[in-house]
């Protein structure tokens, strides 16, 4: 794997520039998804973003910074603090031809346009055959101290809306590939980047502006026998530090990163387990009909006949995200806890 | 009030040529036979699902209406089923939407006045959270900004509708972006059983405008050609680029909110009142037969031609097959082709 740790940035408020790719063509996190929006507003100028302080100040995380001067007011727009207004004119907009990218300054706030999300943006098409290509796209997740407000992970309640193809990647070219996608495809998508990942991780990323990664499609990120960890997004990087702790004791586990969680690739997931015959969903979404519920459900249905051991599950609990240090690392599954579920998975 | 006046009707003193006043009286004598037979229906336990009389507020309906071009796009309500008749909606369709068949509009995906018809007519299909059609309006009216097209979009909600965040929202951010956009409500006094007095504490919806920097006018909504003389000028001023515009459209919902309410809340004095002295379709018939513009022969042919389509309409909807059980989960995904076969569909987006 091409990637490796970086320094951490500030958890967020904007407090670094986008800044560029390394020297050495490396692009982290952010910069991968600022290039995928570049990318596409270049490619077609049906495109266009909206969102709260995205033009002049660049965005809440700089994802944005530097467009408005390249790109203009119109297709940069500045909205007011509306979220519902945000989710429903991007989709009037897509009703007439444009392809709107929408921010939300964190995935926290999606909420705020619920009702145009769950009941317009997620039904329309099925109700009235007019196709939606609308992307809302937001940072995601915890584990950088930003407590209930600015930390959740709301896949599953947009997941169960359905009609919304969900992507919580965990690698920059991923990222990039697959926000590339949302941008070109007529459904609606919700692309949720984690803002652990944003500045902490970075890899080579292919400049090639037509490089897609499917959207519904997992990966297989570590190949190995014992177990299967199937997990996304930032917990994609503690699986792969466990699972070296893991090999080291002879252990060995193979991680599949699902990338997008609606709808979920079930043949990835249905064929490592049938290689390792143990699953370990690991998630960061309430353990309570999170996302790995639905992972659980179809392993337990569609692989039965495969499994050594009961599908185990890794998530936190269903409370709001605290902030207290202690607190949220009691609250998050860490690389402790991933070894000791795996060694209960392993001694079956 | 001053109703606009078309040059080629100015002659005659009307706002506007002869056929054309005829033809909304055709629309509101439409409306009245179309919801008193189907709440006829309802009653009998033939119709399936749910009615929304707009019955009383005609005169909204089609002055609001009558007044977009048919590239202009209309977000309307339940109730504002006959805006939707006015923009040119087909009633065949529409009563195969009524029945659950596969020609309705939605092909059978929803139901009743839910109905809409984007890629034909520019109707939104109507969606029952108001004013959930408010901030999409938004959308549609920046693309036409954006392409310079000159169209507009009209999104149409009650008064009750008024009270919820996002009808501020969507005032507020169409103002800033001086959006083509009219906003209508239609103020029937009514927000289901809730009178005016308990939904807001302003004397007048139409004084809200002055809050987002937009002109907000109050318009007797039972005078089809008051109103739409005042929808005609918001439609041009937005159609210049001169921002959006709020009409209160006051009338009275002569039934219940939905086909099973008796709305006993009404007070008997005041229904009796907008029955008697303000029912839109009798004030314009009379008006029309006062300026000679019709005869008692061509009302009684409108009233036989209005007749015969529900008759068809009401045939054709039980002639239409049901959707194929087997489709249910089809149209989730684009890219399941369901709905590319579906007639009068272009324009909008392209699979990349």
């Amino acid at each position: 794997m091409a990637t490796q740790q970086v320094e951490a940035g500030a958890a967020g408020h904007g407090a670094e520039p986008r800044g560029k790719r390394g020297e050495d063509g490396q692009a982290t996190y952010l910069i991968a998804i600022a290039e995928a929006l570049w990318e596409e507003m270049e490619r077609d100028d049906r495109v266009f973003m909206l969102g709260e302080d995205i033009g002049v100040y660049g965005g809440a995380f700089k994802v944005t910074e530097g467009f408005i001067d390249r790109f203009g007011p119109e297709r940069v727009m500045d909205t007011p603090i509306a979220e519902e207004t945000i989710v429903g004119m991007s989709v009037g907009a897509a009703m007439e031809g444009l392809r709107p990218v929408a921010e939300f300054q964190y995935a926290d706030f999606m909420s705020s346009g619920f009702d145009e999300i769950t009941t317009v943006l997620s039904r329309y098409h099925y109700r009235a055959g007019v196709p939606l290509p609308v992307v809302l796209r937001g940072p995601s997740g915890g584990g950088v101290r930003a407590s209930s407000f600015h930390s959740i992970n709301p896949e599953p309640w947009y997941a169960y809306a359905g009609g919304i193809k969900i992507m919580c990647p965990a690698f920059p070219s991923d990222a990039k590939g697959l926000l590339k996608s949302a941008i070109r495809d007529d459904n609606p998508s919700l692309f949720l980047e984690h803002k652990w990942i944003y500045r902490r991780i970075k890899e080579q990323v292919s400049e090639d502006p037509e490089l897609l990664v499917p959207i519904g499609s997992a990966d297989v990120k570590r190949e190995g026998s014992d177990v299967s960890i199937i997990t996304y997004g930032a917990m994609v990087h503690k699986a792969l530090e466990a699972a070296d702790a893991l090999a080291r004791r002879g252990i060995s586990a193979e991680i599949v990163d699902l990338r997008t969680v609606y709808p979920l690739d079930e043949e990835t997931i249905l064929r490592s387990i049938e290689k390792t015959s143990r699953a370990l969903v690991l998630y960061e979404s309430y353990r309570f009909l999170g996302i790995g519920t639905e992972v659980a459900a179809v392993i337990a249905e569609k692989a039965f006949e495969h499994l050594d051991a009961p599908v185990v599950r890794l998530a936190p609990p269903n409370v709001p995200v605290p902030f207290s240090p202690p607190l949220e690392d009691a609250f998050l599954p860490q690389i402790a806890d991933i070894e000791a579920a795996v060694d209960r998975l392993a001694g079956w | 009030m001053a109703t606009k006046v078309e040059p080629d009707a100015a002659a005659s003193g009307r706002p506007l040529p002869d056929d054309r006043l005829t033809e909304i009286l055709y629309f509101l004598k439409l409306a009245r036979y179309f919801d008193e037979r189907m709440e006829a229906l309802y009653r009998q336990g033939r119709l399936p699902g749910a009615i929304y009389s707009g019955r009383g507020q005609e005169g909204t309906h089609v002055g609001v209406a009558y007044a977009l071009e048919p590239e202009d796009s209309l977000f309307p309500t339940h109730r504002d089923l006959t805006a939707q008749l006015t923009k040119g909606l087909d009633l065949n369709r529409v009563m195969a939407q009524f029945w659950g068949r596969i020609d309705g509009y939605l092909r059978g995906r929803d139901g009743n006045s839910h109905i809409g018809d984007w890629y034909g007519h520019r109707t939104y299909a109507v969606m029952s959270h108001l004013p959930i059609a408010y901030p999409v309006a938004c959308g549609a009216a920046l693309a036409y900004q954006r392409a310079g097209s000159g169209h507009i979009a009209m999104a149409i909600c009650g008064d009750g509708a008024t009270s919820n965040g996002r009808w501020h929202e969507a005032l507020n951010t169409s103002a800033v972006f001086r959006l083509p956009v009219v906003w209508v409500v239609n103020n029937n006094q009514f927000a289901y059983s809730t009178p005016n007095a308990k939904e807001f504490a302003v004397p007048t919806i139409a004084e809200r405008g002055a809050a987002y920097g937009i002109p907000g006018i109050r318009v007797d909504g039972t005078d089809v050609l008051e109103v739409y003389g005042v929808a005609r000028e918001a439609v041009e001023r937005a159609r210049r680029g001169d921002g959006p515009t709020l009409i209160e459209a006051v009338s009275l919902r002569w039934r219940g909110h939905a086909g099973h309410d008796p709305a006993k809340y009404v007070p008997r004095e005041l229904l009796e009142h907008y029955m008697l002295s303000k029912d839109p379709v009798k004030n314009f018939e009379q008006y029309l037969k006062d300026q000679g513009v019709v005869t008692d022969e061509d009302v009684a042919e409108i009233q036989a031609r209005v007749e015969r389509e529900f008759e068809e309409g009401h045939e054709y909807a039980l002639a239409s097959p049901f959707p194929e059980p087997g489709d249910v989960t089809k149209g989730w995904w684009v890219e399941d082709g369901y709905w590319v076969g579906e007639p009068g569909r272009g324009g909008g987006t392209e699979a990349s």
